[in-house]
């Protein structure tokens, strides 16, 4: 059971990274970076790794993807 | 033309770097390498006694490789002294558009919960997952929510200034006074007793060495947020 949620997850990480590549709106591929980081998470935490779960979530799902939100936004105020 | 091979060319890529990915975790879950593993970790644990922190992930990161993060917070400073100089505002212009009334009141409820939580994970770096870094992030999306939904606010430049610097010296200070010690630099000259092991007050000088890294992280990452949110819009 536990294999099985691993390698679904697996699974889900690398189909949403691959959607984060080829994705054609930008806000669209950071909401779906999020996601990636999502799974990272969990993989993290089944691998008994829980502190760089942690640093994953903070970082990677939280304050990562929201700089790219702004530096978005601001770029997109440029143009 | 150009546009569409391009794609291509990352569609590519994205599938080279997948089917890499997924061979490298194949080798990693079908390789039988237990006795190794097991004994690099046990060797680590032992050591890790020796110091009486809980959470021997944090020994690593403070204490065995603690140089190694002094170079990692450099490394951040200089990433927030960039956005700094590239994105300060010179004149202060508040956001035109007033956020809406839910996030306003929300974010007065969240903001004390979230900082405590924050502090929480700083402070027991030694005993639970998290440390000095996750809990200064978290302090720093405390302060992002603030900023987001109240135009008005803004911490003084002074106060982070000040915060960074503290913790930097204190950072060095105490790498400085182990190596005077105990002729090693982030020596533990703290009492770290190993029956104290799991307690608050334990660990030696680990516990204050991740607050100080906490303290320095919040702030920088705080600042970063802020200049990014804060910038002048020319138009």
């Amino acid at each position: 059971m536990t294999g099985l949620i691993i390698l679904s997850t697996f699974i889900a990480v690398i189909v949403v990274a691959f959607a984060v590549v080829v994705q054609k709106s930008l806000p669209d591929a950071i909401i779906l970076f999020m996601g990636v980081s999502l799974g990272s998470v969990v993989l993290f935490f089944v691998f008994q790794a829980p502190d760089v779960a942690m640093t994953e979530a903070v970082i990677g799902a939280g304050i990562s993807a929201l700089i790219f939100l702004m530096a978005l936004k601001h770029f997109k105020e440029e143009r | 033309m150009n546009f569409k091979r391009d794609i291509s060319t990352k569609t590519y890529s994205g599938f080279a770097l997948s089917a890499l990915l997924v061979l490298t975790i194949l080798n990693v879950l079908l390789q039988n390498i237990p006795g190794k593993v097991e004994r690099a970790g046990e060797k680590l644990l032992e050591l890790n006694a020796q110091e009486g922190v809980a959470n021997a992930v944090t020994t690593v990161v403070v204490y065995f490789r603690g140089f190694d993060t002094l170079g990692e917070i450099a490394v951040l400073f200089i990433a927030a002294l960039g956005i700094g100089l590239m994105l300060s505002s010179h004149s202060k212009v508040p956001h035109k558009e007033e956020s809406n009334f839910i996030l306003q009141k929300a974010s007065k409820l969240l903001f004390p919960v979230i900082m405590l939580f924050g502090v929480y994970v700083m402070i027991y770096g030694h005993l639970s997952p998290g440390g000095g870094f996750q809990g200064g992030v978290i302090i720093a999306s405390g302060v992002l929510l603030l900023l987001i939904s109240d135009q008005n606010f803004e911490i003084p430049h002074s106060v982070i200034s000040a915060l960074e610097t503290f913790a930097g010296i204190a950072y060095v200070l105490i790498g400085l006074i182990g190596l005077v010690v105990l002729d090693r630099f982030l020596g533990n000259f703290l009492p770290h007793d190993i029956s104290e092991m799991g307690m608050l007050f334990s660990g030696g000088i680990i516990p204050l060495v991740y607050i100080v890294v906490g303290i320095k992280v919040g702030s920088e990452m705080s600042l970063i947020v802020q200049n990014l949110i804060k910038r002048n819009d020319d138009d």
